[in-house]
């Protein structure tokens, strides 16, 4: 391809976005000039990513830990079967993707477990964090690092048929805690792995996600929605609750008290000696009930329990739970692996 | 919570202790034997003093005869790399824990060769088989004092005596017993010591000793690292008076001074009271167990040689899933798993998943020991079934 014909084709790329006023040359040239990381490339991640690589948001880091599993493909956008059973790590598939699909921006990965230690460099120099993430724990860190920086973050979760977002804008709107002071205890939240999750659920709330970011990345902050929005799309209902102004009390943004930051570990893991599996205990220590995580897992594995403890197999792994939260993940020694299951299956 | 966990570091420790490393650090937290101060020379009396104490607990031949360590596998290591080299054999067995297992799976590769004795399923090893495992160029035997997995003591004046003959040094791991068995080196032919602070001597952690015994020839014994002592300084090779030789570095001086507390507390308490107090705890605890459906105790049968670790299975439960139901649902913290000591548990029967491992201490009552007995009755009673 000749260099004109390059020039051309990058000319046009944009163009029927460019029509639209708000957007525009300028808002194009902010979108070229913008740094966005997307925390967690799964269902919303590369729903998020492929949008906004495709809209010409100039650098794009990726951050995830994980590879792409045959159950992901039904909703993650960017993998294809071969990258399942090639074990490419989910940010470097994505990567490889995107590239192809405009080769005129910078892609950035971070094959990483987001943790304390290190969140606050993963977000480091961008405008604007997506969150992509499945649990409460990361979404909570996540709200610490985005306010303690003051990097606006766009929260977004789905489940089911239905799913939640808002935009984060530290000082200027409430923040996660503001509106959810505390993460739900482990066992109490539905997770997509006991509940399962319709792929337009994702694909609706990361399109509200995506065009929040464009929004802000172009400088439209009077058009950014400025709700708590909660859509089902199987029955089509929608409700937004209008946020206000930042809760003065709230241990985040108004103390700036950054807990889950500065929590050395909220799950501190375990590797134990001779048996192929890893704890996690969590602090504090929630009251879990065992019966009604049972009746939950039942749809997903082999699952029995007695007073203290149940006991749930799955995809080769098994998980030992106790009433005080903790589990014994057998079938791994790696702790971050412990801590996607618990995520997923115990939940937080 | 009821601590159970007595083999693995004791708690809670004496008031004295903890005092003692508040105080100690605020008012006497120089540098011994480097200077020439007051306080540089307090630190280095209160060191010294710790140092006479354990020599005359465990009868070693000299006060400088203590090398004070990080820890007993500290000790160990030192023992294992200062006695062999190259062409040397050494015999161990089955029953070591990682402390003597790695450092001699790491010598093989720098030509120390190494034959491992088994033991029975009671967890004694035979002095027969160590005889039989001797070459003309075994330098050393290394043996557990009493097994952390089983408590099983090990017959160490036998094997003393089989080393004497043959003209090799006995290395004993003192981890299970310093402080609760008594050892008197010279009388049981120990060469070297390896103890821990942190455990029935009731120190802090990071304090250990290796203690050498009169046969060990200092001119054989390799440094197994070198640097400051605070004197000789215009030297350039690692001096050789005792304990300097062996003590490179500033020492950790408060976790010393809090040890020398610690042994005050035992000596005032008696160090047998102290230790028929731990024996009689795990006699009611293997009392409790003995007999109940569902419960095995790995404990050898003869009381008298154990001490106070009790290691058990119970039908239907994972060990690790029956230790996290005794902390979450009883508050009782054990150890499981195998222990650092993966041939000791096979050589019980106890291999791959490990035990159950109960410790009491000097400090755990009767009315812990019962409750402890109840719990592990009942979760035998409700086993939820295997499935490896």
């Amino acid at each position: 391809m000749s260099d004109t014909s390059r020039s051309r084709l990058h000319d046009n790329r944009y163009a029927r976005q460019q029509i639209i006023s708000s957007i525009g040359d300028a808002g194009q040239e902010r979108l070229a000039n913008a740094r966005i990381a997307i925390l967690g490339v799964g269902a919303l991640g590369t729903h998020i990513a492929d949008t906004l690589a495709r809209a010409g948001v100039g650098s794009i880091r990726l951050i995830d830990r994980d590879v792409p599993e045959l159950s992901n493909l039904q909703r993650q956008v960017l993998f294809d079967t071969d990258d399942v059973y090639n074990g490419i790590p989910k940010a470097a598939a994505a990567a490889d993707r995107l590239a192809r699909v405009n080769p005129d921006i910078r892609i950035e990965t971070e094959i990483a477990d987001i943790n304390p230690t290190n969140v606050e460099r993963l977000i480091e120099g961008v405008d604007l964090i997506l969150d992509g993430s499945d649990n409460f724990e990361l979404r909570y860190l996540l709200n610490d690092a985005a306010v303690k920086h003051r990097t606006p973050w766009i929260y977004g979760g789905a489940i089911s048929t239905h799913g939640m977002t808002m935009t984060i804008r530290p000082e200027a709107t409430p923040c996660l805690r503001c509106v959810f002071p505390d993460s739900p205890a482990p066992g109490d939240a539905l997770t997509c792995d006991t509940a399962g999750v319709l792929s337009p659920a994702v694909a609706m709330v990361a399109a509200v996600q995506s065009t929040e970011a464009i929004k802000y990345l172009t400088g439209n902050l009077d058009a950014l929605h400025g709700s708590l929005v909660m859509i089902d799309v199987w029955s089509l209902h929608m409700r937004s609750v209008e946020l206000g102004h930042p809760e003065p009390e709230c241990p985040a943004c108004g103390a700036r008290s950054f807990e889950f930051l500065d929590r050395q570990a909220p799950r501190q893991t375990t590797e134990l000696c001779g048996s192929d599996s890893v704890q996690v205990l969590v602090h504090p220590a929630p009251q879990l009930s065992l019966d009604s995580l049972a009746k939950r897992l039942a749809a997903v594995g082999e699952v029995s329990h007695n007073p203290y403890l149940l006991r749930f197999q799955v995809n080769g792994y098994q998980m030992t739970v106790f009433p005080d939260g903790r589990a014994i993940v057998k079938g791994t020694t790696d702790s971050a692996e412990a801590r996607t299951l618990y995520a997923r299956y115990v939940g937080m | 919570m009821i601590y159970l966990d007595n083999a693995a570091t004791s708690w809670p420790k004496p008031e004295l202790v903890y005092e003692t490393l508040g105080s100690f650090l605020r008012h006497s937290g120089a540098n011994p034997g480097r200077s020439g101060h007051r306080m540089a020379v307090s630190a280095a009396g209160t060191i010294d003093r710790t140092r006479a104490r354990l020599a005359a607990l465990f009868n070693a031949p000299a006060p400088e005869r203590v090398i004070f360590t990080l820890n007993a596998t500290d000790a160990l290591n030192f023992a294992l790399k200062g006695v062999l080299s190259a062409g040397d054999h050494a015999v161990s067995t089955m029953m070591e824990h990682n402390s003597v297992r790695r450092p001699l799976r790491a010598m093989e590769a720098q030509g120390v060769a190494t034959t491992k004795v088994p033991a029975n399923p009671e967890g004694f090893v035979s002095p027969d088989d160590i005889r039989e495992a001797l070459r003309p160029n075994t330098q050393l035997i290394a043996l557990t004092h009493a097994s952390n997995v089983n408590g099983a003591l090990q017959p160490i004046a036998d094997v003393a005596e089989i080393a004497r003959d043959h003209g090799a040094l006995l290395l004993v791991d003192g981890a299970q017993t310093a402080g609760t068995v008594q050892i008197d080196m010279a009388h049981l032919g120990i060469d070297l010591l390896a103890i821990p602070g942190h455990k029935a001597l009731m120190g802090p952690p990071g304090t250990g000793a290796l203690l050498l015994g009169d046969r060990v020839d200092l001119d054989e014994l390799n440094t197994v690292r070198e640097g400051g002592t605070g004197g000789n300084s215009e030297e350039d090779t690692q001096p050789r008076e005792l304990p300097a030789r062996y003590e490179a570095g500033t020492h950790n001086t408060v976790g010393i001074a809090a040890l020398g507390a610690a042994l005050d507390v035992l000596s005032d308490i008696g160090f047998d009271e102290a230790g028929q107090h731990e024996l009689d705890m795990t006699f009611r605890l293997i009392e409790g167990l003995v007999g109940q459906e569902g419960v095995n105790v790995l404990n050898p049968n003869d009381t008298s040689r154990h001490v106070a670790v009790v290691s058990i299975t119970v039908d239907g439960w994972e060990p690790a899933e029956f230790g996290a139901t005794l902390d979450s649902a009883f508050d009782i913290a054990c150890r499981t798993g195998l222990h650092c000591a993966p041939e000791a548990c096979q050589a019980l029967g106890a291999f791959p998943l490990g035990t159950i491992r109960l410790s009491p201490g000097y400090w755990t009552t009767p009315d812990e020991i019962d409750q402890a007995v109840h719990a592990v009755r009942e979760l035998a009673r409700a086993p939820l079934g295997m499935t490896t």
